[in-house]
């Protein structure tokens, strides 16, 4: 008996109909009902998304380069459902729309760190989140986010201190003399944050 | 975006065309006769049922190659 | 490297013509000598990737808890180590040792030699020179930040190419077989080298070479990693279970007509389950329906596997105590039903609300993956290394030395986890507990899991320790009177036919 071309067959054909489903289907459906175009707003007369800055888009790279995905999270749950809407973390729920000019999209899975849909509404402050990305424990003791010393520079003072360098006290502070400013990726990287915000109401969310 | 639909077409015609036929085929030719045939085609006189074929470097199954298989 | 009999690979496509070959009754030395050189490759590559692997681990398990270590260079950053980490287990040591075990058991149940020896070599050297490059990009930071696709695009090709070749080679294999009846085995292990390329490829294209638009993304993204895991390493994991339990203890299947509808109904439901990773998020309601409902319907398959494992063993557990394998194959087995039955709550949405985003979904990852899967794969290796050298293992001290030090662990791992997860996310969804009073009482749950990982590595070492001690006992004509496997075939043994 052969068993062969039978199992060749189902077998695809299980996968097929997951495939189709979910993943073409929606596909198609987002395709259709202009889910995948930017939307004219009728108030302002912009586009939704709005286009991010090229730096902010090379700010992108830097946080998926450093794997903030797999401690933070960028969707907020819809009102009611978990505490997104009462931690503060939106004022709306995230929809489909917000990603469009994402790649990849990192709506990420994991909340070791809070939500940052809208951290640039949170937190629009570049000198916070440099002090905060060179090290947490300045800005939030006790917190297990890592330090990106990398993406800083410890150099001599020469004649004068740069704008740029953080204002660090003791313990944090570099040795006399010396001070820490932000390689360009760092630069980027707050530039990116500074981007992130889902606020605008979309006739999807009303 | 075209190939994307080339593929949903192609997939909606020819896959349920295909699993018809490949049934059809499958009950004509007595495919699901004699299933528990199949559950013995992994022992033969090699390794024949009631055959422990696994234990510890240097220990012994007490016995356990010398009994019939006790079945519940 | 083919042997003068085998037939060129015209012939492989239509075994029919090779007369010859059907005439003479395949030994399983003689399938065992063939399989020696590229199953032993496969094994020892993957056995390097779990080492590997589990030093990643650790360093990712504790900078969850301290993180201010090693965090001055940007290649040991958390957010590179863990994806590392997961690559380098998920395609390295799992993968590899999975394709190992399913060549081993392809052959056996087809009762054919491994054909092409040169075809598998080469496809293990490629395929660890993808998981290299790929492992490494992700570390100097080039990952496609795309959960369980972290492999750049330069290095996903290779992957792609090598698994290929296998496939290839599953289908000669298949056609090649002696053995006319199908074992359930089979079933799994064919689909499965089918569904991988399909899923890998598919999932490849549609991300990271021609990504398509917005969150259809996460749609693909989840739709591949989930069916990563069960629709790859489940079915490899369920073929070795199936095979090695009633071998072992040398009786069949209870039923073989439940194990024909667990395949069935799997292979229907759980390749629609992956959207509940995304339940809350940004996704038409629909899609997410469908994946609970989905999931809700894996009760079927996998209560039918555990009734049908369950009633196999009845009356024999006791030989857990005297056989490696079945020890592993048991624990695996066990945890695959509490892994699948887990996972169908933690689809609910009510109990997705409090879990989704929280550790509870790395303690449910792990008890797939190791504790079911990872499982099976040492119990496989048990049993198939001493077949493939004529040798025994050196150690039964180290054998359950391992077994122990794994099964701690992983208990450990999974209570700390799944319990900090909920009490996690309960204090996660409530707004009055500022938010770094949740990552603080996270703290001692994580540092459980290291405790945990470093019980894991002192079994990894112990299983390295007689890996390489066996390996080293090749090059020593064998001297012990009865190996275990010509033992178990001399007819003095006496065993009694039913
Ligand atoms: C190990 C997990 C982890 C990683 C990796 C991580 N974070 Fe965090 N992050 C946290 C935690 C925990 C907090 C909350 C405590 C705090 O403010 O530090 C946080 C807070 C934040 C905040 C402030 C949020 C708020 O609401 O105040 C920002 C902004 C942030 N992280 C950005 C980043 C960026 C950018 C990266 C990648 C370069 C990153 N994080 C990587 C864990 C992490």
């Amino acid at each position: 008996m052969n068993y062969g071309p039978l199992l060749f067959l189902g077998v695809f054909l299980t996968l097929a109909s997951s495939w189709c489903g979910l993943v073409l289907i929606p596909q198609l459906q987002l395709w259709k009902s202009g889910g995948l175009e930017a939307v004219k707003l009728e108030k302002t007369g912009e586009f939704y998304p709005p286009m991010r800055s090229g730096l902010a888009e090379h700010g992108r790279e830097v946080y998926r380069a450093n794997g903030c995905i797999y401690c933070h999270s960028q969707q907020v749950r819809p009102k009611g459902f978990g505490g997104d809407f009462l931690r503060n973390w939106g004022q709306r729920r995230s929809v489909g729309r917000d990603y469009l000019r994402d790649k990849p999209v990192m709506l990420g899975t994991m909340r070791t760190g809070p939500d940052l849909t809208n951290i640039s509404l949170r937190q629009p402050s570049a000198s916070w989140h440099m002090l905060h990305l060179y090290n947490p424990q300045i800005t939030s003791p006790g917190s297990i986010m890592p330090p990106f010393r990398f993406l800083f520079e410890t150099r001599k003072i020469r004649r004068m201190r740069s704008p740029d360098a953080l204002d660090l006290k003791p313990p944090f502070a570099p040795p006399p003399g010396y001070e820490v400013v932000p390689k360009p990726e760092a630069q980027l990287l707050v530039d990116y944050l500074l981007s992130l915000r889902a606020v605008t109401p979309l006739p999807e969310t009303e | 975006m075209i190939i994307l639909w080339l593929i949903f077409i192609g997939s909606l015609v020819l896959l349920p065309g295909t699993a018809l036929l490949a049934l059809r085929w499958a009950v004509r030719r007595g495919e699901f006769h004699n299933l528990q045939k199949a559950a013995l085609s992994i022992f033969d006189e090699e390794e024949p049922v009631g055959l422990v074929t696994d234990h510890f470097p240097g220990m012994e199954i007490p016995d356990a190659n010398r009994r019939a298989p006790r079945d519940p | 490297m083919s042997t003068p009999n085998s037939p060129s690979m015209l012939q492989a496509l239509s075994p029919s013509d090779s007369g010859e070959l059907e005439q003479r009754r395949v030994l399983f030395a003689e399938i065992d000598a063939s399989c020696r050189l590229p199953v032993l490759l496969l094994f020892v590559s993957g056995l390097t990737w779990l080492l590997i692997g589990t030093v990643l681990a650790i360093l990712a398990s504790w900078k969850m808890h301290n993180p201010g270590f090693l965090a001055d260079w940007a290649w040991l950053t958390f957010g590179r180590v863990r994806p590392a980490h997961l690559n380098a287990m998920v395609y390295g040591f799992a993968s590899e040792s999975a394709i190992g075990i399913s060549l081993w058991l392809m052959c056996r149940l087809c009762r054919v030699p491994l054909l092409y020896q040169w075809i598998i070599m080469l496809a293990a050297v490629f395929w660890n020179l993808g998981v290299l490059i790929g492992v490494a990009g992700i570390l100097a930071g080039d990952s496609t930040g795309i959960e369980w696709l972290e492999i750049p695009s330069y290095a996903s090709p290779i992957l792609f190419f090598s698994y290929a070749l296998i496939g290839v080679w599953g289908i000669i294999t298949f056609r090649f077989r002696r053995q006319p009846h199908l074992y359930v085995s089979q079933w799994y292990l064919f689909a499965a080298l089918f569904w991988f390329p399909w899923l890998y490829s598919a999932a490849n294209i549609m991300l990271v070479l021609a990504p398509v638009r917005g969150t259809v993304q996460a749609a693909v993204n989840w739709w591949f990693a989930h069916n990563v895991l069960g629709l790859w390493f489940t079915p490899i994991g369920l073929a070795a279970i199936y095979y090695f339990i009633p071998k072992v203890i040398g009786r069949p299947i209870h039923s073989y007509y439940l194990s024909m509808l667990g395949f069935w109904s799997l292979a229907l439901f759980y390749n629609w389950n992956g959207m509940h990773h995304l339940v809350g998020g940004p996704m038409p309601a629909w899609l997410i329906t469908v994946s609970i409902v989905a999931s809700v319907m894996m009760t079927i398959p996998v209560v039918t596997v555990a009734i049908n494992h369950h009633l196999t063993m009845a009356g024999h557990f006791r030989k857990m105590k005297y056989s490696p394998t079945l020890r592993f194959m048991v624990f695996g087995g066990m945890s695959y039903t509490v892994a699948s039955l887990t996972g169908v709550l933690m689809a609910l949405r009510s109990v997705s609300e409090v879990t989704h985003f929280t550790h509870n979904t790395i303690g449910h990852a792990h008890v797939g993956m190791y504790a079911f899967f990872t499982m099976v794969v040492f119990g496989s290796v048990y049993y198939i290394v001493p077949r493939l050298t004529r040798r025994e293992w050196p150690s039964a001290g180290l054998i359950s030395l391992h077994f122990w030090a794994a099964a701690l662990g992983m208990f450990l791992y999974i209570t700390a986890l799944s319990v900090g997860g909920v009490f996690e996310g309960l204090a996660m969804d409530n707004p009055d507990i500022p938010f770094l009073d949740v990552v603080k009482g996270t703290l001692p749950y994580l540092r459980i899991r290291t405790g945990a990982a470093f019980l894991l590595a002192i079994g990894h070492t112990a299983f390295l320790i007689n890996f390489v001690w066996i390996l080293a006992r090749l090059w020593r004509p064998y001297r012990q009177a009865t190996p275990m496997i010509i033992a178990a075939t001399q007819p003095e043994s006496g065993p009694i036919k039913p």
